[in-house]
């Protein structure tokens, strides 16, 4: 048996396919690709497949993990034709691996946000989004499995940068993520809209994942 | 996707419902194309994947070169109104281009409660919603499936309605319109023409004039538009098209899984039941074609389920043959096989152990009505004991739950009728006591689900009076009262919605204008308890001058010409007349596999009427 860790893209209308259906949709690629997977051996037996950390709802994944046992060796090009071939288009396989983290480690996501704006000056947004960012105070509202709790969002950006490029605002941003702490970077937006007074549209592309050392999950 | 939808949707409900990007759509570049066909589905994406018809119909027209079919689901009313907000309008998935961009735009009808959204699906593409209003030959508006054998109270939208099974008569349709479009030739020339062909109803060219007291007094065809329109029909299962894949949705969807078509029509002929009459004679497909199409739908999606679809599966002559070939290679490939619809006479011990292989939830099965008597009136040929061997059966096999579903409302029913459908699923609880090999420490649970009988044309009960209202909540409060034992539950379906279902199944033109202010006054997803309102179709009724209980509550002479005479789905009304006389008599019928009873469908010369007994 062998842990392989398959590395994907989700992007365009993936970004659609919420986690519970996530894990649907590839169970039903990993059957079409009729990879040697093992089976889990309970009551309702099922290919073991566990996510390295879930994607929220119409975030785009740059650099998405899942992994998987095999019951058998298979070359690395022969698993990304097969499961290309069987997911939907904007799923994509890219890299297959051997997993050298356990996912329990992960402790940061980097995000890239592209906010986007019909009207307005895009240098003086990002003049007010730089002060807002500055602000010691952020009150926003996480809902956590307990209900909603207010939190200081100021104390999590620590690591960013804003620039303006292609007509839009870029903001890379490293936010707490994992199962200890998770900030969602839509978060930031909720901020825009509470402090600022108006809503931009955010393109929110989660690029990659980090150890608490923040050392690239691999 | 295009830019402008994808910035709604951070503000609605499940999104993934109205992006498209699924393994198996069908992407065709534009320019290569001559017809775009938008295949519409009025509800929302989940229901509508799941719809079999839809499949067959996409894949058929995609795979001809030149045209590109598009789906298209109802939004959710959060999407509508982002949408409406933001002057989107209806777009189909596969490219995002708007609705009012196709040459035709295709309706399946498979309830009466969706009418409403078809109308506001026209209305959200920026489409005139009366036939009148599209003058060019361009935007046609076709419906088909079961709910056009009446199709008159969509008559002042739809241009024209596939009457009977769309394989053939789609692409005819479709080659006539090109050909049309070549010659320059204008929509009254194409829809004149278009009624020539067999299965093809227009109703602008048939005018109706009613007598005073609104029933039909004559309905005259122009144009040289045929009296009757006969209903089209597949003849060889086998040779019919079925698709090797399907749209694989990538959010969850009602029917999740791939389908098997097994045969096409019922041969019971239970009264109540249109889809029994209008898709006769049944027609079976062999072992080896729904062997054959179920490996290249399951190596083509991934499914790991297969439902073995028909109106009555376990009356597929060679049911145990095909379960045994099919378990040949879905137990290896890890693939499970699932009955929709089995019959309580229908559920042997063979049958059960095949099953077990698969994974296990409840039973279900339809006994229809409490009393033989009232199974007699209905023609649902199975017997209390037959009932009881069947969950004995299931009991000793270790089942559980045992569903049982019945209708109240029926013709000549009674308050005891009622109270029998409560002593049946007694009498199933106790049964489950007998059973002296019972799990210890599970229990039984029965449920009784009862819905209100609505009656549909083209039945034996076309003509009879549909109960109001407050007679259904008196036979549901009856019912209640009669249960005895928490082992069992009963329940029932919102009577309200089956009134104005009734109302639309046996309507006339006249409804048109209903429709068209019910839309007005802002009525859609009716089938939805969250949108239905009886109270504002009530007024939408009154503001139109219209009596509802014309169409559902009023008994129909023998002799009164019906809004749906001049389609012709092969049975006589001479047979209906005699089915419904029989009912009167507490008389049943043999089903087509015992005896040919003449209901006429032997004038398709196939199916079942043709083979040897």
């Amino acid at each position: 048996m062998k842990n392989v860790r398959i590395w994907f893209r989700k992007f365009g209308t993936a970004k659609y396919i919420s986690h519970l259906d996530l894990n649907r949709c590839v169970a039903r690629a990993f059957h079409k690709a009729k990879l040697p997977m093992w089976y889990t051996e309970g009551f309702n037996p099922h290919a073991f497949v566990t996510f390295a950390l879930p994607l929220s709802l119409g975030v785009e994944g740059r650099r998405e993990s899942m992994d998987i046992r095999l019951l058998e060796d298979m070359p690395k090009q022969e698993i990304m034709n097969r499961l290309n071939e069987a997911l939907p288009k904007d799923i994509r396989i890219f890299d297959v691996t051997e997993p050298q983290m356990k996912p329990g480690k992960i402790a940061y996501a980097s995000y890239e946000i592209r906010y986007k704006t019909e009207n307005g000056d895009l240098q003086l947004i990002k003049a007010e989004l730089e002060t807002l960012f500055a602000k010691e105070s952020i009150p926003v509202q996480k809902k956590t499995k307990s209900g909603m709790k207010t939190i200081n969002l100021s104390s999590y950006l620590n690591r960013y940068e804003i620039t303006v490029e292609d007509n839009q605002i870029v903001l890379n941003i490293v936010l707490p993520a994992g199962s200890t702490e998770n900030i969602n970077p839509s978060l930031i937006g909720d901020a825009v809209e509470a402090e600022l007074g108006y809503r931009l549209y955010a393109h929110i592309i989660r690029s990659s994942l980090y150890d608490d050392a923040f050392h690239v999950f691999v | 996707m295009n830019q402008k939808i994808e910035h709604l949707l951070a503000k609605v409900q499940k999104p993934g419902r109205y992006v498209g990007g699924e393994l198996n759509a069908v992407i065709k570049h534009k320019d290569h194309i001559d017809v775009r066909f938008a295949f519409c589905f009025p509800d929302v994406y989940e229901v509508g994947m799941s719809h079999l018809g839809m499949k067959i119909l996409y894949s058929l027209l995609n795979e001809q070169s030149d045209i590109w079919c598009e789906r298209v689901f109802a939004p959710w009313i959060d999407m509508e109104e982002e949408m409406r907000r933001h002057d989107i309008p209806l777009f189909a998935l596969e490219s995002g281009d708007s609705v009012a961009d196709f040459d035709f735009i295709g309706f399946t009808l498979q309830y009466e409660l969706s009418y409403t959204n078809v109308l506001n699906m026209l209305k959200l593409a920026g489409i005139p919603i009366k036939t009148v209003d599209r003058k060019e030959l361009f935007q046609i508006v076709v419906a088909g499936g079961p709910c056009t054998c009446n199709p008159e109270p969509l008559a002042d939208f739809v241009d024209l309605f596939f009457i009977g099974e769309g394989e053939q008569v789609d692409l005819e349709v479709i080659r006539l319109y090109q050909a049309c479009k070549k010659e320059g030739k204008s929509k009254a020339e194409f829809l004149k023409a278009a009624a020539q062909i067999p299965g093809v109803y227009v109703p602008s060219l048939y005018t109706v004039v009613y007598h005073e007291d609104g029933t039909i007094k004559e309905m005259t065809p122009h144009q040289g538009a045929p009296e009757k329109v006969i209903k089209r029909i597949e003849l060889d299962m086998d040779k019919a098209y079925y698709p090797d894949r399907f749209v694989v949705p990538n959010i969850e969807i009602v029917h999740d899984r791939a389908v098997a078509e097994v045969q096409r029509g019922c041969i019971r002929g239970c009264r109540f039941c249109q889809a029994g009459y209008i898709y006769r004679p049944v027609r079976e497909k062999s072992i080896d074609m729904i062997n054959h199409q179920c490996r290249s739908i399951c190596e083509n999606t991934g499914y790991d389920e297969i439902s073995l679809s028909s109106l009555s599966t376990s009356d597929y002559s060679q049911i145990e043959g095909l379960l045994e070939t099919l378990l040949d290679w879905t137990d290896d490939e890890k693939v499970s096989v699932s009955l929709p619809s089995l019959r309580v006479d229908g559920f042997s011990n063979e049958l059960m152990d095949k099953l077990k292989t698969v994974r296990r939830s409840g039973l279900t099965f339809a006994p229809e009505a409490g009393t033989q008597r009232l199974r007699n009136v209905i023609n649902k040929n199975v017997t209390d004991e037959e009932l009881m061997q069947t969950v004995r059966t299931a009991f000793e096999g270790g089942w559980t739950t045992v569903k049982l579903y019945f209708m109240i409302g029926l013709p000549t029913e009674t308050l005891d009728d009622v109270a029998g459908i409560a002593h049946l699923g007694q009498q199933v609880v106790e049964e489950y006591y007998r059973n002296p090999n019972r799990s210890k420490g599970r229990t039984v649970k029965v449920t009784c689900s009862a819905s209100s009988f609505v009656p549909k044309p083209f039945t034996p009960f076309q003509w009879e009076p549909q109960d109001s209202i407050e007679t259904l909540h008196k036979k549901q409060k009856h019912l209640i009262a009669s249960v005895h034992s928490k082992k069992l539950t009963c329940n029932w379906h919102d009577a309200n919605t089956s009134f104005l279902e009734g109302v639309f199944a046996r309507g006339d033109r006249k409804l048109c204008k209903v429709l068209e202010a019910a839309l007005e006054c802002g009525c859609k997803f009716d089938g939805w308890s969250e949108c239905f309102s009886l109270p504002r179709w009530i007024e939408v009724f009154k503001q139109c001058e219209i009596d509802p209980l014309f169409y559902n509550q009023r008994r129909r002479a023998y002799d009164e010409i019906l809004p749906w005479d001049h389609l012709d789905y092969g049975i006589k009304k001479s047979f209906l007349i005699e089915e419904c006389e029989k009912a009167y008599e507490n008389d049943t019928t043999p089903n087509c596999q015992e005896a040919c009873s003449f209901c006429g469908a032997t004038c398709f010369k196939g199916g079942i009427c043709v083979e040897k007994r």
